[in-house]
């Protein structure tokens, strides 16, 4: 799935409006990530690595500036169509899992793929069981997300992003909250459904070494004037 | 710093802590407003107690006729006597009046200080007798001296030696005397102060302050046939009034249709001036008791025939009774004085004769009710403090009837009823005011969890959100205290009416606002404030998983089964002791209603345990209908609601609760008022004897007959029936013995068809079979049961009855009794008997009916409406009827409970009932919305559309309205017959309990159209979610 989920964002800017005037959250000149591949975006607290995502995965719109994943150019989609385009294409994990906690692990999970359902065009969706058990949580499937460790339930979040073969996996520091040995298996995770399903994986963290394990990083400075790439083996 | 920051952050977050403050703002509006209007209904009572007060204080002059004679009693020497002292005892008996005194006894008990000289007694100079004993207190009675006849104009003079055994001073009580006679027989002390006349005294009560006046008013009972013109004679027995035209002209129910009040000249009855054909100019002779007679010109005519003043009962026995006569003549204070009492006065003390009614000579004063405070408690003791110096103007010769501080005295006892009974229809609208202040809290303390955690990590201890939720709650509850205040006055000065709230005292208004605040301070504040310090002793992690699956506390402590026990323990334990039997109240018997407080209870325990148990059916429904756990979820919205309350089914009772405790309220106040007022009306109706009584006035053009009915079965009127009856009409006599009594003679084919008869009032059958009976069996006759007891009779005995007594053609008749009953309506005084109006015409020529009773063909007021408007238009219109409705009994009833506002208070409740509705309908949303932001957001994230997130808060809304709104109405049905139940006392008959249907759609309709707003508002808040939050976490 190399063709359709390349990412290509120009002139991005990003601005926020408060009591004291208007807020410059963003500013990227260009920031592309080619289909099927992986990046990891860095820099520091403030710098807009969480805004840049937002924007990416069309949770937010930018004050200017495009963004294209594939041959869709969703900043200038409406509401109604970026939702769709959201559920169809993209994946989130998040820093927290936000699980819905009255719902099983396996309800959370079918709760994804019945919210996708319409939207699949003959995808087949990875089965829920077959997922879960992969990621060693077949016994834990009943169980709401407060009964299980922080790990798990990330573990959960990392599945539920996935179960619909997103095109693009979108990751805002999934290992935040977490022990080192759970974030190694949680980025683990992450990294080989990825490869697995040829979806490109965007990733924002602080932790150099994650970082690391991805194709590519990006990192933001606070000045926002402009971005630095390394490829990195 | 910390109130600072407390201040920013309910600056910050204006609909948190707009809502919180709803809470707090209502339940003291609401305690204030009752309070409000308690202060403004008790300041409308005084007004209401004493309108129809005819005669507000009487001094009835006690002095009888042939009662002018005097004894003066002295000491010689006066002043002291020291020990051994012999000393004269000097009484003498004069006789200033016109006529003799028959029967003198002079008795005089000396002290037990000074003994009897023996053969020291003497009379007129000479020796008495002389015996060791004291002549004037010979005997174990001591029964005194009999002088014989003091002859009119002649004085007689006794006198005894008495010796001191210690010191002594010599004055009345040293030697204790007092003469009696035949024509006054109650003892009359010696050296008594001359009597005021009664000019002089009503001159001298007229300037005591707060006396508006004081009339003169003499009465008296003639004879049978005492009234003669133009050759005719007023048959039957007559009373004559003197009073003057001040006295008539402040007595609105003195009508006079011709002529005036004249010096003199005499003002006829209506009846006594048709009986005679006398007119203005004429002359009329008047029979006295002693065998003369006078003649007077007539100079007005007069309907007298609802003049309480002058026709209601002075006896003890029977006070206020109106004991009307329609034959009654009217003439000046002088004419009485100088021409009828003499007249008496001769014939009380004619040898051989008996006076069985003596002139009443009385003061008829009108206290200023403009200087009359609006609460009756101290309008009783300004009334009291009036009688007191009213009673001192010439003091001892007189007793004084203080009818207005009886009045006073009901009204006050009255108003604490009233407050009672505010308090019970009250006191759940304030527990409903915590309860939503506490949930109300409990919700957006709920929200504000995250926010302490993050001050927790900042370093803040418990001590300090300790302090701030103190200082916001305090923040909160005050602020809400003075909206509450200002909204809960004008609330009730919109219901109850500017003019009466107004009356009612500022330092009463001012300590119901003190109470009111502070009652609402602390109870919603302290709801807040402990939901508040729960939350932020829980555990974080602890609270997330408790909010999914936890049981409440109320859930886990069994309060539902508690109030469950209570209801049943207490119902069982109020039905063994009678306390449900409360007694009714009576202006008659000068009794307030009671009411026992402590049976509350049962109505606000039925409440809460109905509310907590329809919540625990709702959780248990709930949550074993959720689906169980599968990956296969269906279309998002049906799953993500079954879900949802499935496994959160807590959160829905919870919300539940509180509607149903809003709705019950609604819906039990709703019931009791209609309740009430149906009983009220049907009390009315009973008083009235049918929903119309029509009187032929004493200037009807026409003489209706008992068997013309039917003349007044016009348009709206389904029956009509004549009634013979009046105060102690007949004599009944049984084997042991006999009374005066008040028998109702009427048509038993038709009074059951107008009358409310009620079977239980006839212990020894049913009403039909009763009015069977009077139908089929001549000689029938009906008893009630205190008169069958007083007369030791019972059914199947015989019982002769003298029908049109102290008329010229009574006639006794004999009849058997057919049965017995309790009650019968439309006789306030009582009957004492019934039998058919046939068989009473068939022994006395008389075919004339004393009222018309008829009832409508509905029972609504727009049928009573129709029934009036045809009478007027036909029988009405044509004659001078009398025509007395259940409405206008209703406004007449002098019990001042009638003056209690319930409809307004159930007003007052519902207003706040409905805005505590919307509140917790809409602290339900957007506590969904502060509690599950996180939740919904992420389902944005993920793809939900807008619509299905918005359309599965309205569901779980939705649920808690529905369910709560049935809940209610159950709970409520139950809670409002107990209401009915426990204020049993307020009626006069059994109230049955209604429901008014319609009535109930308004607080349903409500909870049902605010779930919508307040859907349609979150909905705004939902299209604000942004998705991108879930990137900010920390």
């Amino acid at each position: 799935m190399t063709v359709g989920n390349s990412i290509d964002a120009q002139d991005l800017i990003v601005d926020y409006t408060s009591a004291s005037g208007t807020v410059r959250a963003l500013e990227c000149p260009a920031f592309s990530v080619e289909g099927g591949s992986n990046i990891a975006v860095m820099g520091p607290s403030g710098c807009g690595k969480s805004t840049l995502l937002g924007v990416l995965a069309g949770l937010a719109r930018p004050t200017s500036g495009t963004v294209k994943i594939g041959d869709e150019t969703i900043s200038t989609l409406p509401e109604r169509e970026r939702i769709r385009f959201r559920r169809r294409c993209l994946g989130m994990v998040y820093q927290a899992d936000n699980l819905l906690s009255h719902l099983t692990v396996e309800e959370n999970l079918g709760l994804q793929l019945a919210i996708c359902r319409n939207d699949m065009n003959n995808r087949q969706p990875i089965a829920p069981g077959e997922l879960l058990e992969r990621l060693g949580l077949a016994s834990l499937s009943k169980r709401l997300p407060d009964q299980l460790s922080g790990g798990q339930r990330q573990r959960v979040a990392v599945a539920r992003a996935v179960i619909h073969r997103p095109a693009v996996i979108f990751a805002d520091e999934p290992t935040g909250a977490l022990d080192a040995e759970s974030a190694q298996t949680v980025i683990e995770l992450l990294v080989d459904v990825h490869q697995e399903m040829a979806a490109t994986l965007v990733l924002v963290t602080h932790d150099p070494n994650i970082a690391k394990r991805l194709e590519r990083v990006v990192t933001l400075s606070r000045s926002r004037a402009a971005s630095e790439q390394r490829r990195v083996s | 710093m910390l109130a600072r920051y407390v201040l920013a952050d309910l600056a910050r977050n204006p609909r948190r802590t707009l809502s919180t403050m709803l809470g707090v703002t209502l339940g003291v509006g609401l305690f204030c407003s009752i309070l409000f209007f308690v202060d403004g209904l008790s300041a409308s009572m005084t007004q209401r107690a004493v309108a129809p007060l005819s005669i507000d204080m009487q001094r009835i002059v006690t002095e009888r006729v042939g009662g002018a004679l005097t004894l003066v009693q002295r000491f010689d020497p006066a002043g002291a006597a020291k020990q051994g002292d012999r000393i004269r005892v000097i009484l003498e008996v004069h006789n200033p009046g016109d006529v003799s005194a028959n029967e003198v006894i002079v008795r005089s008990i000396p002290d037990k200080d000074l003994h009897f000289v023996a053969g020291s007694a003497m009379l007129d100079g000479a020796g008495l007798t002389a015996s060791a004993d004291n002549p004037f207190a010979s005997g174990a009675g001591p029964t005194g001296y009999n002088l014989g006849v003091a002859k009119s104009g002649t004085t007689t003079v006794m006198s005894y030696v008495v010796e001191a055994q210690h010191n002594v001073r010599l004055g009345d009580t040293a030697v204790n005397s007092s003469f009696s006679s035949r024509e006054s027989v109650i003892p009359v002390a010696a050296n008594k102060p001359s009597v005021v006349p009664l000019d002089e005294l009503a001159q001298k009560i007229s300037q005591v302050e707060g006396v508006d006046a004081a009339r003169q008013l003499s009465l008296v009972d003639l004879g049978p046939d005492s009234l003669s013109s133009n050759g005719r004679t007023a048959s039957g027995p007559a009373k004559l009034f003197g009073l003057d035209a001040d006295y008539a002209a402040h007595d609105p129910t003195i009508k006079l249709i011709e002529g005036g009040i004249r010096a003199d000249g005499a003002v006829l009855s209506a009846e006594s001036s048709k009986a005679m054909h006398a007119k203005i100019g004429d002359k009329v002779t008047v029979a006295l008791p002693d065998s003369t007679s006078f003649d007077i010109v007539v100079s007005g005519i007069a309907d007298v025939s609802q003049a309480r003043s002058l026709f209601s009962s002075r006896r003890g026995s029977d006070l206020e009774a109106f004991i009307y006569s329609q034959h009654s003549m009217i003439v000046s204070p002088a004419v009485f004085f100088d021409t009828v009492i003499p007249a008496f006065e001769r014939a009380a003390t004619a040898r051989g004769s008996r006076l069985k009614n003596p002139p009443v000579r009385e003061i008829d004063v009108t206290v200023d009710r403009r200087y009359l405070n609006a609460d009756p408690a101290t309008a009783l003791i300004q009334t009291k403090r009036i009688a007191a110096a009213v009673s001192a103007v010439a003091a001892h010769q007189d007793f004084l009837l203080d009818n207005i501080s009886n009045t006073l005295g009901v009204a006050t006892g009255d108003s604490t009823v009233a407050k009672r009974l505010f308090i019970f229809l009250g006191v759940p609208g304030g527990f409903l005011a915590a309860l939503l202040a506490g949930y109300a809290g409990n919700v957006l303390a709920d929200a504000q969890r995250r926010e302490q955690a993050t001050l927790r990590i900042r370093g803040a201890s418990r001590r300090h959100l300790l302090r701030m939720l103190a200082i916001r709650t305090a923040g909160l509850t005050a602020a809400g205290s003075l909206v509450g205040l200002i909204l809960g006055y004008l609330l009730a000065s919109a219901i109850l009416g500017r003019e009466s709230l107004a009356r009612a005292t500022t330092s009463r208004l001012a300590l119901s606002a003190l109470l009111g605040c502070l009652g609402g301070f602390v109870a919603t504040g302290l709801a807040l404030y402990i939901t508040g310090r729960r939350n932020i002793d829980r555990e974080i992690n602890e609270d997330r998983a408790r909010l999914s699956r936890s049981v409440p506390l109320w859930r886990r402590a069994r309060l539902d089964i508690v109030g469950c026990v209570v209801v049943v323990v207490g119902t069982a334990g109020a039905l063994r002791a009678h306390a449900f039997d409360g007694a009714s109240g009576s202006v008659y018997f000068g009794r307030s209603v009671t009411l026992n407080l402590s049976l509350l209870v049962l109505p606000i325990a039925v409440w809460f345990a109905g509310s907590l148990v329809a919540a625990r059916v709702v959780g248990t429904v709930l949550h074993r209908t959720q689906p169980d756990s599968t990956s296969a979820i269906g279309a998002p919205l049906s799953s993500l609601y079954r879900l949802s309350v499935g496994r959160r089914p807590w959160a829905i009772g919870n919300g539940a609760i509180i509607v149903t405790l809003i709705v019950a309220l609604s819906t039990s106040l709703a019931g009791f008022t209609s309740s009430y007022d149906a009983a009220k009306a049907n009390d009315a109706r009973y008083a009235t004897g049918s929903d119309i009584r029509i009187v032929p006035g004493p200037t009807a053009r026409r003489t209706y007959t008992t068997d013309q009915a039917g003349l007044f079965r016009t348009d709206g009127v389904a029956q009509a029936s004549a009634v013979v009856y009046t105060i102690r009409n007949v004599i009944l006599r049984s084997a042991r013995t006999s009374d005066p009594a008040n028998l109702a003679a009427i048509d038993p084919a038709t009074f059951g068809s107008v009358a409310p008869l009620r079977n239980d009032n006839f212990p020894t059958g049913d009403a039909d079979a009763a009015l069977r009976t009077l139908q089929t069996d001549p000689g029938a006759v009906l008893l009630s049961t205190n008169m069958a007891q007083f007369l030791k009779a019972k059914p199947g005995d015989m019982l002769h009855v003298l029908l049109a007594r102290g008329t010229d053609v009574q006639i006794e008749v004999d009849f058997h009794i057919t049965g017995l009953f309790e009650r019968l309506p439309g006789f306030p005084d009582g009957a004492d008997a019934m039998m058919s109006i046939h068989q009473y015409i068939a022994h006395v020529p008389s075919k004339t009916p004393d009222f018309f009773l008829a009832s409508t063909t509905t029972r609504s007021r727009a049928g009573l409406r129709r029934a009036l408007t045809s009478l007027g238009q036909g029988p009405a219109a044509a004659d001078q009827l009398q025509i007395t409705t259940r409405a206008t009994t209703v406004a007449r009833d002098q019990s001042s409970l009638a003056a209690l506002n319930i409809a307004g208070l159930v007003d007052l409740d519902s207003t706040f009932a409905l805005a505590m509705e919307i509140v917790t309908i809409a602290i339900f949303v957007f506590g969904l919305l502060l509690q599950r932001r996180r939740e919904y957001v992420t389902l944005r994230a993920q793809g939900l559309d807008l619509r299905t997130i918005r359309l599965l808060i309205a569901a779980e809304a939705g649920t808690v309205a529905i369910v709560g709104a049935i809940a209610g109405v159950l709970v409520g049905t139950a809670m409002g017959y107990y209401f009915v139940t426990v204020l049993r006392p307020l009626f006069v008959l059994p109230p049955s309990y209604t429901l008014p249907l319609r009535t109930l759609l308004a607080p349903i309709g409500l909870v049902l159209v605010a779930t919508i707003a307040c859907t349609l508002a979150g909905a705004r808040l939902v299209n604000r979610l942004e998705p991108t939050e879930l990137l900010r976490d920390e």
